[in-house]
């Protein structure tokens, strides 16, 4: 009998984006936390679309290991309302057993009768086809292999291993944390759900991160998405098919620039023309600009600034190249031009720190605008 | 540009057209009385250049006549391009016309822009630098707003007035560089760069503050939550180890067993118990026999043997008896014999006390003779002494006398001296004359000098007197009479008339003090401890006795070593016998006594016997045989209960550790419960509170808030640089704007004032001060004449540099010159026309008579016909 359930993972459901720069008539904040309360919405929508029964929430289903009572009760009462669907929450390492006691009290406490707290790594039964395999994150930091628990755990014959763990495959801290790639097969696994990574990846057929289904970062360049996941029968290969549900991109792009170039217009250039509202765009500018692309490049920048969500004008890669026509523009002769070939020369000087380089460069660009602006 | 001519048509009092023509380089001079229309001139020429054509302000209305009507102005003008005529209608029909060579070149907005551009910008340009206006003649004078405007005026001035000199100041631009600069750090921060109260940057740091505290104090909130929950788990752990029901089973089967076995323990080491104590009688058993029987026979043997000792000793008792008896009546004769002995002795003692007596009298009296003697000889002796004592005390001492000695030998010292130099006569006799010539009583002798310290006669014999004066000279006693006066009060003092009986009473008292040593020493000698004590001893020896009848003493002496003698052989015979006699006596109770101890023991043993009643040895001896087996077979008892003994400490260890197990169970579980209760409020409330969500929240906030803070850092820093930027520059600009003036002015100045100079205010670009004769003078207290002039000549040299630049302007002087004196005017007269050499002057003035001698090309005004209209 076949197997349909949705992988998911790293809701981090109640994060409150306080990194975001919130403009005083604006609520990205408040949009980006809705949108991952609505995940859960568009998982039960996904679940049902695809004749899935189940919905594994690979680890950091919440952000924190203590999120506030209206986030979790109000997460709970929407997973209630997709009542057809069972809900597998597995602890991550953000909401793991040890500094989330309390959340998964609360949630063993409080949650419908369709959302069940992985809180133990015991085998669970799936319709009577398959057997859910949870690993559990006991602390924020292990240093072991979190699907260790794998190996020894059992399952009735003739039924399907599905795993279910929380950490990466590769183990960038050094310290053993790493998930074995080919968990799968020393563990008998028809498929494990992978969480931790919030970019989609798929390690093999049968080990799969979905990533985080709204991302929360300029890396993976993509809106999130959730895996559906088809199991024909014990040994079939899954079928996986990706399901877009994230609401915001986060999109950063790369604006490399010459001199002479019109900053303003290769600007427009790489920024998407329609749904700017639910974009949140760094715009990562590289090369070389003369004084007056600078000033245009941040004019336009500002003028399409309010088009998106969040916009950001990174330009610590963009060197500024002093033309004299430029210098001549804040002034031929006189003090304001002994003024600006001091500060030309301060930006370039070797024997300066960049720090005091930078000053300079950001001085001489200011009295350059100021002389513009005069002008005008 | 030059002006050539001035045409005003309905200008004020001209109701008709009126122009002054002839305008040439250099210096020209309109002279007219007041009231001729030299400031209407001006103010048309002034309208001309800056008043648009369309203006109807109150300064292009002043230009209408009473009788109403267009004024208009028309001025013919030179540049480097050609001839123009520039004219300007205002009020009615406006209009702006250039002609060039009689061609309209521009007409309305166009000839407004035309001439902006002739004069190189608006009213407040270089070359409106240039007009001077009746009354101000001073630097700074007029409005505000022609202040500014000439401030702005002599920037640009300079920026135009070459290459050179426009590398300056940056003019306007600058201002307005430098004031956003400072405009905008004025809005993070105080003068002194610190962050400004309520601004930007402050709030930045105070708001990352905030965050820092309000993180901290969440980051510990949540460490606290992390440690209840680890204390928790621990708790529940412990508590579910302690509480589960088969641990509780488990510790009541360990306490159970425990005190099942330590009961068992307890009852055969009762067992153990009892046979030990069957041992023990058993053992009292077989020793109480065993006594038994050694008391029958011991008490057997000494009733015999003692029974026996007794009969031997009543014998030897009778006998000790009968030996006493007989010694007690030898001992009665010896006390006879040494009671006579004694009475013997006592009256040879008599006898020789008697003797002993009257020897001692006689030894008596001779040496109370020997103490009477020294104790008269120690009186004769004190006396004396007192006597040489008295004597030392009168006369001068020891040193008094060198005291006098020395002054003596100073008089004689400073006679000495005085003869030295005084005169002197020495006597040379004649054969048979020795000593004719006498001094006083004295002759004087043959050869030796004698002084003459004052009038002296020599007598000589035979002749008369001879009277010498020695004279004033060499004749001082004051030091001989001093030195006699020092002499004799000391003499007085020590009570002599003169040295030499001051050392005769020296000697007496020397001879006294020998004296009265020498009695000190031999009343010493006789009475050491003194005469009184000499006289207690002579007391003490007793006086002879009257009547004494004395036996011979060797006689009483051999009486009384018999008498002794034969005492002492009785009482030795007396206690030889009386010791005897007490040995017997304690032999005799010695031998009682052993008698009394020897029956003693016989009634004892009896008394023993009589106890083991009716029992003979043989049945004594079969019961301690009994008692002995008896003692074997409870041993072996004992022995056999005790082998397979538990160890009761053992099983009263475990039980004790079982009993202890349970208690701290209860009380551990009985603390546990409340402790997780507390546990369960804390987390509770902690994670209630969304500690870790809200510290999620405050770190992102507190990394945009000090990202922030960065940036307003990173833009302070980016200000202050570009704001010494520019005023670095700027001070450097400023330095090379003096520079041209300076020399420029330098020999127009010293046409008034050799050496003088001028100090330039850097922010009014004007000179603020003028330094004459090394005194320093600040503008404003010059007085209205000095003022004028160095206004004037600073208007000269600026338009001399404006000239360099090629930008010729004229420079129109409108009565100038008012407070300036005859002499200063007329070299006030010599710059302008050393300035008039490039630059075209236009002097108007009313004051005809001063300003007479200042030469240049005279203009008049004239009546514009129509012959001449277009003139």
């Amino acid at each position: 009998m076949p197997l349909r359930f949705i992988h998911a993972s790293d809701l981090h459901i109640g994060r409150k984006f306080a990194n975001i720069p919130q403009p005083p008539d604006g609520n990205i904040r408040g949009r980006l936390m809705e949108a991952r309360h609505g995940v859960i919405g568009k998982l039960a929508v996904a679940a049902r679309d695809h004749g899935a029964a189940h919905v594994l929430l690979a680890g950091d289903t919440f952000d924190t290991a203590t999120p506030s009572p209206a986030v979790i009760r109000q997460a709970l009462a929407a997973m209630g309302e997709a009542g057809n669907v069972t809900w597998w929450l597995l602890p991550g390492n953000h909401d793991n057993l040890r500094d989330a006691e309390p959340l998964w009290e609360a949630i063993k406490r409080d949650a419908p009768g369709n959302v069940v707290a992985l809180t133990q790594a015991a085998p669970h039964d799936m319709g009577g086809v398959a057997t859910l395999l949870p690993c559990p994150v006991a602390v924020r930091s292990g240093a072991s292999d979190p699907s260790e628990p794998l190996m020894t755990m059992a399952s009735d014959a003739g039924r399907m291993r599905i795993g279910l763990a929380h950490g990466g495959v590769t183990d960038f801290t050094d310290t053993g944390a790493a998930i074995a790639p080919d968990r799968d097969r020393s563990a008998g696994l028809e498929y494990l759900a992978l969480g931790d990574w919030h970019g989609r990846v798929a390690v093999s057929d049968r080990v799969q991160y979905s990533g985080s289904p709204e991302q929360d970062r300029f890396k993976h360049g993509r809106r999130g998405v959730c895996l559906c996941v088809a199991l024909d029968g014990p040994g079939a290969p899954p079928r996986v098919d990706e399901a877009e549900i994230g609401a915001f991109l986060w999109s950063e792009v790369a604006l490399p620039l010459h001199p002479r170039q019109d900053a303003a217009a290769a600007l427009t250039a790489v920024l998407p023309a329609t749904g700017r509202r639910d974009v949140l765009v760094r715009v990562a500018a590289t090369g070389w600009a003369g004084l007056p692309d600078h000033a245009d490049l941040q004019r336009a920048a500002d003028r399409c600034a309010p088009d998106f969500a969040h916009f950001e004008l990174v330009t610590e890669a963009l060197g500024t190249q002093y033309e004299t026509a430029d210098l001549d523009e804040i002034d031929r002769h006189g003090a304001l031009r002994l003024a600006a070939n001091g500060l030309m020369d301060d930006a370039g000087s070797e024997a300066l720190s960049q720090d005091e380089r930078e000053v300079a460069a950001d001085a001489l660009a200011r009295l350059y605008a100021y002389v513009r602006e005069g002008a005008t | 540009m030059k002006i050539r001519s001035i045409t005003l048509t309905n200008v004020r009092r001209f109701t008709g057209s009126a122009r002054v023509e002839g305008i040439g380089d250099g210096l020209n001079v309109l002279c007219e009385p007041n009231e001729h229309g030299k400031s209407t001139l001006f103010d048309a020429i002034q309208a001309l250049f800056f008043k648009p054509y369309g203006s109807r302000d109150k300064e292009v209305s002043a230009l209408r006549p009473h009788a109403g009507g267009a004024p208009e102005v028309t001025v013919a003008i030179e540049t480097g391009e050609g001839h123009f005529s520039v004219a300007k209608r205002w009020l009615q029909k406006p209009a702006a016309t250039v002609h060039r060579n009689g061609t309209l070149i521009a007409q309305a907005d166009a000839a407004e822009a035309w001439i902006a551009d002739l004069l190189g910008g608006d009213a407040t340009g270089p070359s409106g630098l240039i007009w001077v206006r009746q009354g101000m003649t001073d630097l700074t004078g007029g409005s505000r707003k022609e202040q500014d405007a000439a401030l702005a005026a002599r920037r640009d001035l300079m920026t135009s007035v070459g290459e050179e000199v426009e590398a300056m100041t940056g003019g306007r631009r600058m201002d307005m560089a430098l004031a956003r600069c400072r405009d905008e750090l004025a809005g993070y921060a105080t003068g002194t760069g610190r962050p400004k109260t309520n601004g930007p940057w402050k709030e930045a740091q105070e708001h990352v503050e905030t965050l820092t505290a309000r993180r901290d104090t969440l980051a510990a909130t949540a460490h606290d939550l992390q440690e209840a929950l680890s204390d928790r788990n621990r708790a529940r752990r412990d508590l579910r180890e302690l509480d589960a029901p088969e641990a509780a089973e488990d510790r009541r089967i360990r306490l159970e067993r425990a005190r099942a076995a330590h009961a068992e323990a307890l009852r055969h080491a009762e067992d153990v118990e009892t046979e030990a104590r069957k041992v023990e009688m058993a053992r009292l058993t077989a020793e109480r026999a065993v006594t038994r029987l050694e008391t029958f026979r011991e008490a057997l043997a000494e009733k015999t043997t003692a029974r026996d000792e007794a009969a031997t000793a009543e014998v030897q008792a009778k006998a000790g008896q009968a030996a006493l008896d007989a010694q007690r009546e030898t001992r009665d004769a010896a006390e006879a014999a040494l009671g006579a002995a004694r009475h013997d002795l006592k009256a040879a003692e008599r006898d020789h006390e008697l003797a002993l007596r009257a020897t001692a009298a006689r030894d008596g009296a001779t040496r109370r003779r020997e103490l009477e003697d020294r104790i008269a000889k120690a009186e004769t002796t004190r006396s004396a002494m007192e006597t040489a004592a008295a004597a030392a005390r009168s006369g001068p001492d020891a040193g008094t006398l060198r005291r006098l000695e020395a002054l003596a030998a100073a008089h004689a010292t400073a006679i000495a001296a005085r003869d030295a130099t005084a005169t002197q006569v020495i006597a040379r006799y004649a054969a048979g004359r020795d000593g004719a010539i006498r001094a006083g009583d004295a002759a004087l002798a043959e050869g030796h000098p004698l002084p003459l310290a004052r009038a002296t006669r020599l007598t000589i014999e035979g002749v008369g007197e001879l009277e010498v004066r020695p004279g004033e000279a060499g004749h001082d006693d004051s030091s001989v009479e001093a030195a006699a006066q020092t002499l004799h009060a000391a003499l007085k003092e020590a009570g002599a008339d003169d040295l030499d009986t001051a050392r005769a009473s020296a000697a007496a008292r020397a001879e006294a003090e020998r004296d009265h040593g020498e009695a000190k020493a031999v009343l010493h000698s006789l009475a050491p401890e003194g005469i009184e004590r000499l006289r207690e001893t002579l007391a003490k020896i007793p006086k002879p006795e009257e009547g004494l009848d004395a036996p011979d003493p060797e006689a009483a002496e051999a009486a009384l070593e018999s008498a002794r003698a034969v005492h002492e052989d009785a009482r030795i015979a007396r206690d030889t016998v009386a010791e005897r006699l007490a040995d017997l006596r304690t032999e005799a109770t010695r031998a009682e006594t052993t008698l009394a101890s020897l029956r003693d023991r016989v009634s004892r043993a009896e008394d023993a016997l009589a106890k083991l009643g009716d029992s003979s040895g043989d049945d004594l001896s079969a019961q301690a045989d009994a008692a002995a087996t008896a003692l074997r077979t409870a041993e072996m008892a004992h022995a056999e209960k005790a082998k397979d003994a538990p160890d009761l400490a053992g099983t009263q260890a475990a039980l004790t550790r079982a009993d202890s197990v349970e208690s701290r169970a209860r009380e551990e579980i009985a603390r546990l419960k409340p402790h997780l209760a507390r546990l369960d409020e804390r987390i509770s409330r902690s994670s209630g509170d969304a500690v870790e969500e809200r510290l999620a929240e405050t770190e992102q906030e507190l990394e945009v808030a000090r990202g922030a803070l960065a940036r307003i850092e990173h833009e302070v820093a980016v200000l202050i640089r570009l704001q010494k930027a520019l005023e670095s520059a700027r001070n450097e600009a400023r330095e090379r704007y003096f520079t041209p003036i300076v020399t420029e002015l330098k020999p127009l100045l010293h046409l008034l004032w050799p050496e003088a100079e001028l100090t330039w205010g850097e922010e009014s670009l004007l000179p603020d001060a003028l330094i004459r004769n090394g005194q320093e003078e600040p503008i404003g207290i010059l007085s209205g004449g000095t003022q004028e002039q160095v206004a004037l000549l600073v208007r000269l040299a600026f338009a001399r540099m404006l000239a360099a630049s090629g930008r010729i302007a004229p420079v129109i002087l409108d009565d100038a010159l008012v407070f300036t004196d005859d002499d200063r005017i007329e070299r006030m007269f010599d710059a302008l026309h050393r300035q008039a050499g490039d630059l075209q002057i236009i002097v108007l003035t009313c004051r005809q008579r001063a300003f007479r001698g200042l030469g240049g090309n005279a203009l008049r005004f004239s009546t514009v016909t129509a012959d001449t209209a277009t003139g």
